[in-house]
């Protein structure tokens, strides 16, 4: 007799299979390489321990304050993970359950729908949050160091989270299978672009900083600390999951094992219930919302005006038309440059994953460095000035890393799909990546000098130091990009067309991580010879020195695997 | 066997599939021709059951593929014109895999794979990884897979792509005996003389409706006795694309 569930052990059991080769495969590569991947994830691992313990050392030293900030920092700190999680989950569940050929496969198959929806659900689950639990282990482990806990902390911790992680899963693919059966496209791109905004204009409102004189610092030290907790009381909803298993954590390291014991049984309770409601009702609605999602036209259409429209567009009118024309204008391209331009374009502004993505990140920046105006009528002393504007260099250049891995990286392997109609033609594929170069190089220029002028003019920066800090992130850029898709061409995936997967494979991985290895070194190089520091009197020689070595650095980083990129494209077999 | 009873999909404005109704009975090579866009993917997707038909219904063995969807999927097997494949999984161990999940007996699994794997021969491929087979193996594990838990009905998009001659013969072999054998076969294809060599009955869609179906004889009558495939089709969807027979002078030479 088999055993109704036997399906989704099945399904569990070839995902399991299948991973455990794809581990496997790492054997493959480069062993020098891997080496080195797996030293940067532990060295990862050694340093955040190391920075989280010290900090929480540093915040617990602060008397009678230290553990009432501590344990709102925690609350703080899961909370927003809990609203990392979410949106995680819905980005991968909607394309695992929609947008997925293994689904399509197993629906034809004598499973029932549920049982996909389940098995889909767990996988999602599963590539959403092991990133998120290889992040915050080591702050846990600082924490409970910091506490001083028995070892049981660390097991109810790891039960807690393991629990927790399915909330924000549940939420999101509620979200998803709601999102495919209501909204097309159009109206989903209307939707981000809504909540996006609304979520910018609430952080700008919210996080405004409020003026604080150094007198009212120094004598009415509670009241700061009033509004600083009022202001971040909202991860104190006793309604969040996120309350729940911060609750957890720290009753069990304070020993008041009966209140964290409560926590755990209301995360316990509420995975149960909605993990059972999602798993049933929710999975019931799954076929019908892939069903929808499959046979869907542009909501547009329903419009005369605009059915009237695309029935004239269905006429032959093989003449430029938008982007063209606006490329048209510009002066000194070719034309197969332009095509390959106007393609890339349209193809980037057609996926919303991959412009919503770059909105988030960059406008969750752009409104913090906004909002540096408020910030810089406290920095009256010019050493944290400069500290704030080179951190900020390395926030946008961790920002345009994360950037140019995900969207500039798999650029080649994906023209590898169409290698039959870009690598026969007369423009080469040398060329062809050359012009993605450019391109990407042009699009992020545009996004990180504004925002260091932005960044620059707000901390009233003189013109000689804006003029410094636009011309690094500058050659940050050029690097940036240059590495991306020296190492995209040298590591190609013509295998896969979900550019995400192409991304988290051994290249895409090294890319990350020797982008965030460049930007670490380039801001330590710039801050140790900036030329203001010691009011102004640093060493010239010493500042070249430094000065040379960024250059030098950058040049490499970003020269080599792109040249080498460009060798093998010459060599490169059809 | 499949019975399309007044079936109609409609995206948005589009009516891709509109008012099909066939029946194709147990143990019949039914080709299904038609040109780009004429809803032959639209109607197969409905009879596997990935999509719902606006109105209408499909029933696959007797079941309908909307309300008893596991009834009917565990007499059907549907392999697209790109079937999906575990890369990383053996053929052998994907075989094993769909033979579980049809709820095969380990000794069924192992003599009607053991079969196919000569028949196939995929022998040589059966302990590599899928991921570097060529388009044409993956293919064959593909179409082996699927008949692996003898369906009743077997529906097939487009199987002649990527397969080099040799193979292609021996898949025309397979299904001709499997249908000889009481197996219902559904063939969407766009080679006539596919369709022609193997099919019982040819139905042909154009414009999302069944505009013609019978024999290759049937429907050489119907334009003009004598007439190759390829011109019957050309004549038979330009007399939808006009809105009036033409003159089969007109449609080919």
């Amino acid at each position: 007799m088999i055993p109704p569930d036997a399906p989704l052990r099945l399904l569990l059991g070839i995902y399991g299979r299948q991973a455990w080769r794809r581990l496997l495969g790492i054997r493959e590569q480069s062993r020098l390489l891997t080496v080195f991947i797996a030293f940067f994830m532990l060295g990862y691992a050694a340093l955040s321990f190391a920075l989280f313990r010290m900090g929480l050392r540093f915040i617990g030293s602060f008397p009678g304050l230290g553990g009432v900030l501590t344990e709102r920092l925690m609350f703080l700190l899961f909370a927003f993970l809990f609203f990392m999680l979410f949106f995680s989950n819905l980005a991968i569940s909607y394309t695992n359950f929609f947008r997925n050929r293994e689904t399509q496969f197993l629906m034809t198959l004598p499973i029932p729908f549920q049982t996909v929806f389940r098995f889909k659900f767990i996988e999602s689950t599963a590539l959403a949050s092991w990133a998120f639990l290889y992040l915050i282990a080591p702050l846990l482990a600082a924490y409970g160091m910091a506490q001083k806990v028995p070892w049981d902390f660390y097991l109810i911790t790891l039960i807690l989270l393991a629990l927790f992680i399915f909330l924000p899963a549940i939420a999101a693919a509620w979200c998803a299978i709601n999102l495919a059966r209501f909204l097309d496209r159009r109206r989903f791109q209307v939707l981000l672009l809504a909540t996006a905004a609304s979520l910018i204009m609430g952080a700008v409102f919210w996080l405004k900083p409020q003026p604080l004189s150094d007198d009212k610092l120094e004598t009415r030290v509670l009241a700061v600390l009033d509004t600083l907790m009022d202001k971040t009381r909202f991860a104190q909803f006793p309604w969040l999951p996120s309350y729940w298993l911060s609750s957890g954590v720290l009753h069990w390291a304070e020993g008041a094992r009966s209140t964290a014991g409560f926590f755990l049984l209301m995360l316990l309770s509420n995975v149960l219930f909605f993990g059972f409601w999602i798993t049933t009702e929710t999975g019931k609605m799954f076929y019908a919302a892939a069903s929808e999602v499959q046979s869907r036209s542009s909501v547009l259409a329903r419009w005369s005006v605009l059915r009237r429209r695309r029935a004239a567009s269905r006429e032959f009118k093989l003449g430029p038309r938008g982007i063209e024309r606006f490329l048209g204008w510009l002066p000194g391209q070719d034309g197969d440059v332009r095509a390959l331009v106007a393609k890339d374009l349209r193809m980037f502004w057609r996926d919303t994953a991959q412009w919503g993505q770059t909105l988030v990140l960059f406008g969750l920046l752009g409104v913090y460095v906004v909002n540096l105006r408020h910030f810089a009528q406290q920095l009256t002393n010019p050493y944290w000035v400069h500290l704030v504007s080179y951190l900020n260099l390395g926030a946008c250049a961790l920002n345009l890393a994360t950037l140019t891995t995900r969207f500039v990286f798999p650029q080649f392997s994906l023209e590898g799909k169409r290698v039959w109609i870009i690598g026969l033609a007369p423009i080469g594929l040398q060329r062809v990546v050359q012009v993605k170069y450019r391109l990407a190089t042009f699009a992020s220029l545009a996004i990180t000098v504004t925002l260091m002028l932005l960044s620059c003019a707000m901390l009233k920066m003189p013109r000689d130091h804006t003029a410094f800090f636009l011309l690094v992130v500058a050659t940050m850029t050029f690097t940036l990009n240059g590495l991306a898709l020296g190492l995209g061409t040298l590591y190609p995936n013509f295998k896969e067309d979900n550019p995400s997967k192409i991304v988290s494979g051994f290249g895409g991985t090294f890319c990350l991580i020797l982008s965030f290895l460049y930007i670490a070194a380039s801001v330590a190089l710039l801050a140790s010879g900036s030329p203001w520091s010691r009011g102004g009197t640093a060493n010239p020689s010493k500042v070249a020195i430094f000065w040379t070595a960024y250059l030098a650095l950058s040049a490499c980083v970003g020269w080599i695997p792109y040249r080498l990129g460009m060798r093998k494209l010459a060599r490169f077999e059809l | 066997m499949i019975e399309l009873i007044g079936l109609v999909k409609r995206f948005g404005d589009l009516t891709a599939v509109d008012g099909i109704d066939l029946t194709v009975h147990k143990g019949e090579f039914f080709g299904v021709l038609g040109p780009n866009a004429a809803g032959k993917t639209t109607t197969i997707r409905i009879i596997a059951g990935l999509i719902k038909p606006t109105s209408g219904s499909a029933r696959v063995a007797g079941f309908d593929v909307q309300t008893h969807p596991l009834e009917a999927r565990r007499r059907l097997a549907y392999v697209p014109d790109f079937p999906f494949l575990y890369d990383k999984l053996t053929p052998l161990e994907f075989m094993r895999f769909t033979g579980q999940l049809f709820k095969m007996s380990e000794a069924a699994m192992a003599g009607s794979a053991k079969q196919l794997i000569d028949r196939f021969n995929l022998g040589p491929y059966l302990e590599k990884p899928i991921e570097g087979l060529s388009h044409g193996t993956r293919q064959r594990v593909a179409i082996a897979s699927a008949l692996l838990h003898d369906p009743e009905v077997f529906v097939i998009d487009e199987p002649m792509v990527g397969l080099d001659p040799q193979h292609a013969r021996i898949v025309k072999d397979v299904l001709k005996e499997r249908s000889r054998n009481g197996m219902t076969v559904f063939l969407s294809t766009h080679q006539l003389s596919v369709a022609e060599e193997m099919a019982d009955r040819i139905g042909i869609i154009h414009q999302g409706r069944l505009i013609a179906v019978g024999t290759r004889e049937e429907l050489r009558e119907r334009v003009g006795v004598g007439v190759a495939l390829e011109q019957t089709f050309l004549s038979l969807t330009a007399e939808v694309d006009d809105g009036a027979a033409r003159p089969l002078s007109e449609v080919g030479p």
